[in-house]
């Protein structure tokens, strides 16, 4: 029954994106907690934490880090979009306004990407 | 094309088990799904039951589950759908009485609960006065009118499938179409429901029931519209009591 | 199981709604209980498309309102109702628009009117071009209000229950578990609509099959002027589904295959906008004598929309274009509408008088089930609605006062006679098809009683009728479940429509005149000296009676009736 939500079989553009931001949002409640708890790791000494930090910024968390990238932005761009629509405005827009959310997302998250990479990979 | 001939899987329910059923009707152009299912009733099975009335798509009985999306089965063409293989459930988020009919008593409580009828202070029975109404007041709530009730949009919507006590779409359009009535005084009263844990805030916009509603309503517009006349509604009750 | 309710109205339409509002608002004491084979706003009354005829402006009047139904009913109508009908009218427009009702509005903010067939004033109130559907959601929607109202929807009414020249209360089958339940009442309402369904070319829902009338008619009710059944002009074709009468009140032409307003020649001063008996009998003469169009679904008739253009028509005849784009691939602003007459409208029913009492103590009759008569042999555009208020309201308001001056609660036994009748049917296992005896009615109806009749085709008719009769004592239901039966009610239908038929096609031979909608190309005049009465049918055990009763006229002789 809870799985009903991400059933997009035969949707729309429009209920896959919502299913999307459902997903994203759990997956970034998730890193929330796991980020939260990086953080915590401070107060044992400025040394445990750097420990932490240099253990996910390496070549192997790389590709989970373009996805959890991925999920933020979409969440974000689909988010303004959700805020706009809910409060009544520009709702006769919504077709043009959902392929822009996606071109926005698609190019943001290409940048980050490649910005992310580029560190990472010190290039 | 002229003619072709189709397979309806039909999805059947007698109360204690689930199967389905395969007939070949011969389909030509203009016939509609409705008329394929008469013609399995009359010729292969009249056991199979479904709800049919007005056949133009004014009644609302007839929105069943075809290829996979709702739809009113008078105003679809079965040389339109582009398949030889035609699957035809009932719909979903409803309980399955028997074959395509559907338990709606509960859809229609819900529609009852937005307290749809105009309100008003003074109640003229016997001696009515009438009402003035511009067309332009008329055009800002005439097309959430049309509805008719064929529940396509519940059981399309992720909210109502999820949480058996939302109002769902069809109610909420219903609400703000008495809201935006230039006649109505009921704002309070429907503001009341319409704000409550039921209300517009169980609503994500996946905008589905907007897709699929086959008379133009827009109830995800409506619920949006909504939302947000709820939302300084809740703000001046919080601020001027 | 039994349910007791003060007040049963059988029928959730206009009438039925109107009725039991009407009820509620004499007493909220009253329990009151309305049964409907299908949720109310699914009923055939939504398919209403033209508007509802009332008098609002000051240069219009009763009087003239009055004289147009009692012209166009070719001098059948009972005229102290036709004006107990025009003057209660206004006030129920009023009332809807305080309900809610959407009416279209001019610009000034007050209530639009249109021009419609035989109305000497535009007086047609409208809601786009549905109508009918505004005015039932609206009423649909007021009777939420009120809390001694119980609906009883998808219960599907089998027989009255009568004693004594008394009604008990009535027996139904709730779909849902396909149990038999009794209603006992102190009074009943039939509002369960018209017969149409007997026709197979018609622009009538599925489910209007004339149960009321029926089950009326073996209680003891008889029908009144069962011959005449209305034959719109502009069906769609194939289906059937109605193009408006204000199609042509808006501006629309009907062109013949010669490209010509052939209408010129048969009601040279109305023209599109005669009555709907006289168009049609035109429209049919053209397509005989091979000045139709041809196409593969039969001959037909063109409906020019073109010339009003796009805004226009998409603001007061919406339905009408989505409806003529989606079942006949045809854009009205483009292209004319492909039509022919089709069945339309029941002008007989049950028999009652003005306060639509019947003969049978507690039981009462509104809308198209009624025939009371304001109609006659020909029912104007936008006058069906408008009765259905008015009458409903009537209806309501009489059987509330009846049922609060009985102090007692009628109780019967009849449950389990008609549970046993029930039980019988569907244990049967003959070998003929209900669907099979519907469609060769259909097919007999539609050839022999259509828009010109002669005696040779009645005849034919009758005996085919009386065939189909003694098949239907052999039919197979092949659905032996209680769960919502679909097969078992639809074969109860078909017994309530040859019922029907039959009494359609004896009263048809018997009037040997032209009168309104019922024409017959062996006695083409009307004749006033020997017709001028209503047409009685009773039901007995040997055979259907008639008897006549005289056309009450008060205020207009009849003259020669040209448009």
């Amino acid at each position: 029954m809870w799985l009903k939500w991400f059933d997009f079989r035969k949707k729309s553009l429009f209920h896959i994106s919502y299913s999307l931001h459902r997903l994203t949002g759990v997956v970034l409640a998730v890193y929330l907690v796991m980020h939260l708890s990086y953080l915590t790791s401070l107060r044992l000494g400025r040394g445990v934490y750097e420990y932490f930090i240099s253990t996910t910024l390496t070549p192997a968390f790389l590709g989970f880090d373009i996805l959890l990238v991925l999920a933020g932005v979409y969440h974000g761009v689909n988010g303004i979009r959700l805020i706009l629509h809910e409060f009544g405005i520009a709702y006769e827009l919504r077709r043009p306004i959902l392929y822009l959310c996606y071109v926005v997302v698609l190019v943001v998250w290409l940048y980050a990407s490649y910005v992310l990479y580029s560190y990472v990979m010190g290039v | 094309m002229e003619e072709m001939e189709v397979i309806f899987r039909i999805k059947r329910f007698d109360g204690e088990r689930e199967y389905w059923s395969n007939f070949v009707i011969p389909a030509k152009k203009g016939m509609t799904v409705l008329e394929g299912l008469f013609y399995v009733k009359e010729n292969y099975d009249s056991s199979l039951a479904f709800r049919a009335s007005c056949r133009m798509g004014i009644c609302g009985s007839c929105a069943i589950k075809i290829n996979g999306k709702p739809k009113l089965a008078c105003e679809t063409q079965i040389l339109h759908l582009n398949s030889n293989k035609i699957k035809v459930e009932p719909l979903d988020n409803f309980k399955v009485i028997k074959d395509l009919i559907t338990e709606f008593e509960g859809f229609f409580v819900k529609h009852s609960r937005v307290k749809p009828y105009l309100i008003r202070k003074e109640d003229n029975y016997a001696e009515p006065v009438e009402l003035i109404q511009k067309p332009s007041q008329l055009s800002k709530y005439y097309d959430y009118s049309l509805c008719i009730k064929c529940g396509a949009c519940y059981s399309v919507c992720p909210a109502s499938s999820s949480r058996d006590d939302y109002l769902g779409p069809a109610a909420m359009a219903s609400a703000y179409r008495f809201i935006a009535d230039s006649r109505d005084e009921g704002y309070k009263e429907r503001m009341e429901i319409v704000c409550g844990d039921c209300g517009v805030w169980r609503c994500h916009f996946a905008g589905e029931c907007s897709e699929v509603c086959p008379k133009g309503v827009e109830p995800a517009k409506a619920i949006q519209k909504l939302r947000f006349k709820s939302a300084l509604y809740m703000l001046r009750k919080l601020f001027m009591g | 199981m039994r349910i007791r309710s003060d007040i049963v109205i059988v029928g959730a339409g206009l009438a039925g709604l109107r009725a039991a509002i009407s009820a509620a608002e004499v007493s909220n004491q009253l329990s009151i209980a309305i049964i409907s084979k299908t949720y109310p706003i699914r009923c055939h009354s939504v398919c209403a498309e033209g508007g509802t005829a009332a008098v609002l402006s000051e240069e219009d009047s009763f009087d003239l309102h009055a004289w147009d139904t009692v012209k166009g009913s070719d001098f059948l109508a009972d005229q102290p109702a036709v004006e107990l009908f025009v003057r209660e009218m206004p006030n129920e427009i009023l009332r809807l628009d305080n309900w809610g009702c959407p009416w279209s509005r001019t610009d000034d903010g007050r209530i639009a009117q249109r021009p419609f067939g035989g109305h000497s004033f535009n007086r047609t109130v409208f809601a786009a071009d549905r109508t009918g559907f505004h005015e039932v959601h609206t009423l649909y929607e007021r009777m939420l209000m009120y809390p001694n109202i119980t609906r009883f929807e998808e219960y599907f009414v089998t027989n009255l229950a009568i004693e004594d020249n008394e009604v008990k209360g009535l027996t139904a089958i709730e779909l849902k578990t396909g149990e038999l339940v009794l209603f006992e009442a102190k009074a009943v309402i039939l509002a369960t609509g018209g017969a149409g369904r007997l026709f197979g070319f018609t622009t009538y829902s599925h489910q209007v099959t004339g149960d009321g009338m029926a089950i009326a008619f073996r209680a003891g009710v008889p029908l009144k002027d069962m011959e005449f059944f209305q034959f719109h002009p502009t069906g769609l074709i194939p289906s059937g589904i109605l193009m408006t009468e204000a199609c042509r009140g808006e501006g629309g032409y009907l062109i013949n295959r010669n490209e010509e307003r052939f209408m010129k020649n048969y009601a040279p001063e109305r023209m599109e906008l005669a009555p709907r008996d006289v168009v049609a009998r035109s429209m049919w003469r053209e397509i005989i004598e091979g000045r139709g169009f041809d196409s593969p679904y039969g001959p037909y008739i063109a409906l020019d929309l073109t010339h009003l253009g796009e805004d226009k028509i998409d603001e007061r005849l919406p339905l009408i274009r989505s409806a003529s784009i989606k079942f006949a691939g045809v854009d009205p602003v483009e292209e004319p509408i492909p039509v022919r007459p089709v069945a339309h409208y029941t002008m007989g029913g049950v028999h009652t008088n003005m306060n639509c009492e019947t003969n049978i103590r507690g039981l009462y009759a509104a809308g198209e089930v009624a025939c009371v008569s304001i109609h006659g042999a020909n029912r104007l555009g936008s006058n069906s609605t408008a009765e259905c208020l008015v009458f409903g309201r009537i209806a309501g308001e009489k059987a509330a006062e009846y049922a609060l001056k009985k102090n007692y609660y009628p109780s019967t036994d009849f449950l389990k006679e008609e549970e046993s009748k029930i039980n019988s049917l569907l244990k049967e296992s003959g070998d003929e098809s209900p669907y099979q005896i519907k469609s060769e009615l259909n097919k007999t109806m539609d050839e022999n009683l259509w828009i010109f009749r002669n005696e040779e085709g009645m005849m034919d008719a009758l005996r085919k009728i009386n065939e189909l009769k003694e098949r239907y004592a052999n039919i197979s239901i092949t659905d032996k479940s209680r769960r919502f039966n679909t097969d078992l009610t639809f074969a109860i239908e078909v017994g309530f429509m040859l019922d029907l038929a039959e009494v359609v096609v004896l009263g048809a031979l018997k009037r040997k005149e032209s009168r309104g909608a019922h024409f017959r190309t062996d006695y083409p005049e009307r004749d006033d000296e020997n017709w001028l009465k209503h047409t009685l049918a009773h039901y007995t055990k040997d055979g259907i009676e008639f008897s006549y009763i005289p056309v009450e006229i008060t205020k207009w002789e009849p003259v020669e009736r040209k448009y």
